[in-house]
């Protein structure tokens, strides 16, 4: 079962923040350099050839937030996150991470933000073939020119985290895909990173595994507080551990809202295509779907904000409706079986 | 087999070579044709050898580069060059003699037991038990056939040439794969450098560093230096994407990306470039005993001349030898994948090792019954083989001589008239229209411009003798080997022998090659071919037989239940289908053929590569240069057309 949900975070002072961020892919796009945002979009429309990764993409992801992007393949997804990380160098647009601009950044200052700010879990995991599992582990130490003995220690430490305890001296090639994956999430938190960039961490992974790791990330972040930003493809995966979800398409973000919203209020008909397939039970809460509280309601009352779904066994044994409380226990509405029933299958019915 | 039905889009070309070998014909037969298409007079000549020559006179005499004069530059690399490697040929083998005051001091090398021993150990810890005996059989040879000191010498120079050569290579490498447009320069002058007869590049190094081990060293650099920097720049291309994202977010300075993170990650493919480069080292370390560099290449060289043949192929042998062992220690290495459980950290053992040499060099010192190999132990078949080949040269006096009067009368010779008497400008436009038609325009004008280079400086004539002698051997080699080929494609068992033969055939240093020929047919074009055959004979096998291997099974399956016998599977089905494989196959022993041409101008050929042999001899760098060009610019061109061809099959093929 999922942990308790916050609510949506403000989008003040966010803690990464994209400010109309183009990417564009071409021949010569260095054009595009110092023209105006308007003349820079003008021509970026007419030109035929380019290929627009980004499209006037802004958004903020708080501090503690996991962030979930999704989308088709092609969609943007990487690219955006590459700009994040200052992988990539987006074409127009400003991209503050903490306050600070990557555009014209100090190098120097760059290099140390990666050093203990930011990491990233890559999904082809890019370990490297000639380092055992600890020496992976401590590479990003290694280049901060940590001492040795303590290097190895943190990683020790990390190993028995992700569960490979007795296999510090494993090469890659000796290690299955989950095992891999954990090496690369135990690298990319030896840093003690504030902040976590993860690209489709878990696709590779079968299914038992994933949701193995999936718990794992979802303890790491309610102990630690990092704040997120997970690209991934599967729904299953964006509705167990997303605050906010964006959704995106050919470059542009059409929406970014909780799982629930998504759901409730799609932005345009893609998200709703792309969003019905959810099952409704599993994000919206009983606050969404309850009746008026009711005479005829009896029992012990369920609470607000739950998960229809976790709450569906109850109502469906109890002939009478079951009554809803909110937080401070007044009771604020009633639940019947008839919606349930409804919310459970229309996701898989439409 | 439906696809090979529908040729499609290159049935154009055929009657095109047709016409083409038509037009050559014709224009070879019209008596109208005027004498200058014929073979450029004397006057239109460009004088380039002599340009060549007055200008590397000036530069090793008078050129400046700010105020050091480029031979006192020059002096000094050769210094810096010889301190390591007198040092390494002195611990090896010969040792050293120095003068201090009126002291004269001398000290013994490295004994050969101690070195036969570490040797022995490493192979062990290398590539297991069966390495370990071909190092100790191979030491034992050296030393009961008293080529103890030659093998080290040569070792040595092979050694401190691979260390330069792949650390040189290491760096081009990487910068050319950073430097996308250096890369285009490098990867021209590479092919070039490689295509080039050593002999072409010994004389401008003679004139800067005068004769012996240093210019054979820098030569041997030069030759064996571009597949290190070619597999640096590829294996790091073909690392992925998030390796290198890897080395940014850790926040890896510039050097800690390169030293900690690239480099590492491509190690498999920089140790593929480390084994060729060791190959290529030690082909180039033996040829070069030809301007000193001593070693086992001399003893055959030594041999060769003076005709004590049995000498020459017991150094042969030793070259063998050496060549194997270092081929396979070097794979054993590169092949070795990271595994637990291995002491990960050698450190201590190497410590060990040094403290075992030094103790070991301080006893040679000392005591002279641990330094020397007792000579008595020493055995020479030289004189036993000698008076083999004498009799076999008797015994078989008729046969060999038939054979080789034969091949002589009736294929060389005549093939050697023809393109003789072909006018250069109408093989000029006949390879044109050929590019032309295979590729375009593009591949027209290189091919034309490629050989007017010949024509134009007066070779025409050697040109064609190189070409007609690397054709004639390519022409058997493919006939020799695809039957052998196609035949191992098909039948596992077979294959594993001619593979293992033909991989040990590749290791040898081509100057190996030449010391049978010369046993048994003496001196001459035919000895040549022979040899050039058995050297290019290896990727006409691999190629037929690969092809043939690779072809997708549901094809052959398709032609069974057509109901095709075995022979017509193989002629309708497998053989179109591995056509461009074959065509590759063609390509490279071609290449090979060049290859060996070069160094077959020690057994008396008359082409382009004599030509650049005499030039080293006479010093005439320009003459050199221009004729090494010339076999170059051949092979270049074969090269590019057959690639051309192969790369319309394909497509004709439906195989991308
Ligand atoms: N270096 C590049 N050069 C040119 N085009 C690129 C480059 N990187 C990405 N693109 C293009 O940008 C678009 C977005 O790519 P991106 O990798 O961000 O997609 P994605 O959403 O991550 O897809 P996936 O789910 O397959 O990983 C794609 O059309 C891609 O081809
Ligand atoms: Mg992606």
């Amino acid at each position: 079962m999922p942990p308790d949900r916050k609510t949506p975070p403000m989008t003040e002072n966010g803690l990464i923040r994209c400010q109309n961020l183009w990417k564009v892919y071409g021949a010569d796009v260095g054009a595009l350099r110092g023209l105006t945002p308007d003349a820079a979009r003008a021509r970026i429309a007419a030109s035929e050839g380019w290929l627009t990764a980004l499209g006037d993409v802004t958004l903020e992801v708080a501090r503690g937030e996991v962030f979930v992007i999704m989308g088709l393949s092609g969609s943007g997804k990487s690219t955006l996150v590459r700009c994040m990380t200052g992988l990539a160098a987006p074409t127009l647009g400003d991209l503050m991470i903490d306050g600070v601009n990557l555009r014209g950044i100090d190098p120097a200052l760059l290099i140390e933000m990666r050093r203990h700010k930011i990491s990233m879990v890559f999904q082809d995991f890019a370990l490297l073939p000639h380092l055992n599992v600890r020496d992976n582990i401590a590479f990003p130490l290694r280049v901060q020119g940590i001492p040795r003995a303590r290097r190895e220690e943190l990683a020790d430490r990390l190993i028995q985290t992700v569960g490979l305890g007795g296999r510090a001296t494993h090469f890659p090639k000796e290690l299955s895909g989950g095992q891999q994956q954990r090496v690369g999430i135990a690298r990319s938190l030896i840093t003690e990173p504030e902040i976590w960039f993860l690209d489709e961490p878990f696709s590779a992974l079968d299914p038992l595994i994933r949701d193995e790791m999936q718990g794992e990330l979802l303890r790491l972040q309610a102990s630690l507080q990092k704040t997120i930003v997970f690209i991934t493809h599967d729904f299953d995966e964006a509705i167990r551990i997303a605050d906010r979800i964006a959704i995106m398409h050919n470059g542009r973000v059409v929406q970014i809202d909780t799982p629930e919203r998504l759901v409730l209020a799609p932005a345009d008909d893609y998200v709703a295509a792309f969003t019905r397939k959810i099952p409704r039970a599993r994000v919206l809460r009983v606050a969404s779907v309850q009746a008026p509280a009711s005479e005829r309601a009896a029992g012990a009352p369920v609470s607000a904000a739950a998960l229809v779904g976790d709450v569906a066994a109850r109502v469906l044994a109890s002939e009478t409706p079951i009554p809803v409380a909110d937080g401070a226990g007044r009771i604020v509405g009633s639940l019947d079986r008839r919606t349930v029933i409804e919310t459970v299958f229309s996701g898989a019915s439409a | 087999m439906m696809r090979v039905a529908a040729t499609g889009s290159g049935r154009a070309v055929w009657p095109l070579l047709a016409g083409i070998a038509l037009l050559l014909a014709g224009l070879a037969l019209a008596a109208g044709l005027p004498d200058w298409a014929r073979r450029l007079p004397a006057d239109w000549q460009v004088d380039a050898a002599g340009t060549l020559n007055s200008f590397f006179s000036w530069l090793s005499r008078k050129a400046h580069v700010g105020p050091l004069a480029v031979k006192d530059i020059t002096r000094a690399l050769g210094t810096a060059v010889e301190l390591p490697l007198d040092l390494v040929r002195g611990l090896l083998a010969g040792g050293f003699r120095l003068r201090l005051g009126g002291m004269r001091l001398e000290m013994a090398p490295l004994p050969w037991w101690a070195l036969t021993a570490v040797w022995t150990l490493a192979a062990h810890r290398i590539s297991g038990r069966g390495g370990a005996a071909l190092v100790l059989g191979s030491c034992l040879y050296f030393l009961l056939f008293g080529l103890w000191e030659p093998a080290m010498f040569t070792l040595a120079s092979v050694a401190l040439s691979v260390l330069v050569g792949a650390g040189l290579g290491l760096l081009l490498g990487a910068w050319a794969w950073r430097w996308p447009r250096l890369d285009a320069v490098l990867t021209v002058l590479y092919d070039i450098m490689q295509t080039l007869p050593v002999f072409s590049y010994l004389v401008p190094i003679l004139l800067f560093f005068g004769f012996g081990p240093v210019a054979a060293l820098i030569a041997t650099v030069i030759y064996a230096m571009p597949p290190m920097a070619r597999n640096t720049t590829l294996a790091l291309r073909r690392l992925p994407q998030s390796v290198e994202d890897l080395a940014t977010m850790t926040g890896c300075t510039p050097r800690q990306r390169q030293w900690l993170v690239l480099l590492p990650a491509a190690r498999q493919g920089l140790l593929t470039g480390l084994n060729q480069v060791i190959m290529l080292s030690l082909s180039a370390v033996i040829i070069a005993s030809i301007i000193g560099a001593g070693g086992l290449g001399n003893d055959v060289l030594q041999g060769l001349k003076s005709m004590r043949l049995g000498r020459a192929f017991e150094a042969g042998l030793g070259i063998t030898l050496l060549a194997i062992v270092l081929d396979r220690m070097s794979r054993a290495y590169a092949l070795h994948r990271p595994r637990h459980g291995r002491p990960g950290r050698p450190a201590r053992l190497l410590l060990g090792t040094f403290g075992f040499l030094l103790l070991a060099l301080l006893a040679g010192q000392f005591l002279p019954v641990l330094r020397d190999f007792p000579p008595a132990l020493t055995v020479s078949t030289g004189k036993m083989l000698d008076d083999a080949v004498a009799w076999i040269n008797l015994a078989w006096q008729g046969p060999i001589a038939a054979l080789s009067d034969g091949t002589v009368r009736y294929l060389l010779r005549p093939l050697k008239e023809l393109l003789l008497a072909l006018p250069w400008l109408g093989v000029t436009a006949g390879a044109a229209l050929l590019a032309a038609a295979l590729q375009g325009p593009r591949l027209a004008l290189v091919c034309a411009a490629l050989l007017s280079l010949p024509a134009l400086t007066g070779y025409w004539d050697q040109a064609m003798i190189s070409l007609y002698l690397a054709l004639v051997s390519t022409l058997i080699a493919m006939v020799l080997g695809l039957p052998v080929g196609l035949l191992a494609g098909q039948r596992p068992r077979l294959d594993r022998v001619v593979t293992a033969v033909i991989d040990t055939l590749q290791t040898l240093p081509t100057f190996v090659y030449l010391i049978p020929v010369v046993m048994l047919f003496g001196l001459g074009d035919f000895p040549a071919m022979m040899a050039i055959v058995l050297y290019a004979l290896p990727p006409a096998i691999r190629y037929a037989k690969d092809g043939v291997a690779r072809v997708p099974p549901k094809l052959i399956e398709a032609a069974d239940m057509a109901g095709c016998t075995p022979r017509q599977r193989l002629w309708l089905v497998q053989v179109p289908q591995a056509l461009p494989e074959l065509m590759l196959g063609l390509n490279q022993t071609l290449l090979m053929a060049f290859g060996m041409l070069v160094i077959t101008a020690l057994v008396g050929t008359r082409g382009l590569e004599q030509e650049a042999l005499v030039a080293v001899s006479k010093a005439k760098v320009g003459e050199g240069l221009i004729a090494g060009l010339g076999i170059s610019v051949l092979s270049i061109l074969a090269d590019r057309l057959i690639t051309a061809a192969s790369q319309r099959l394909r497509q004709r093929l439906g195989q991308g």
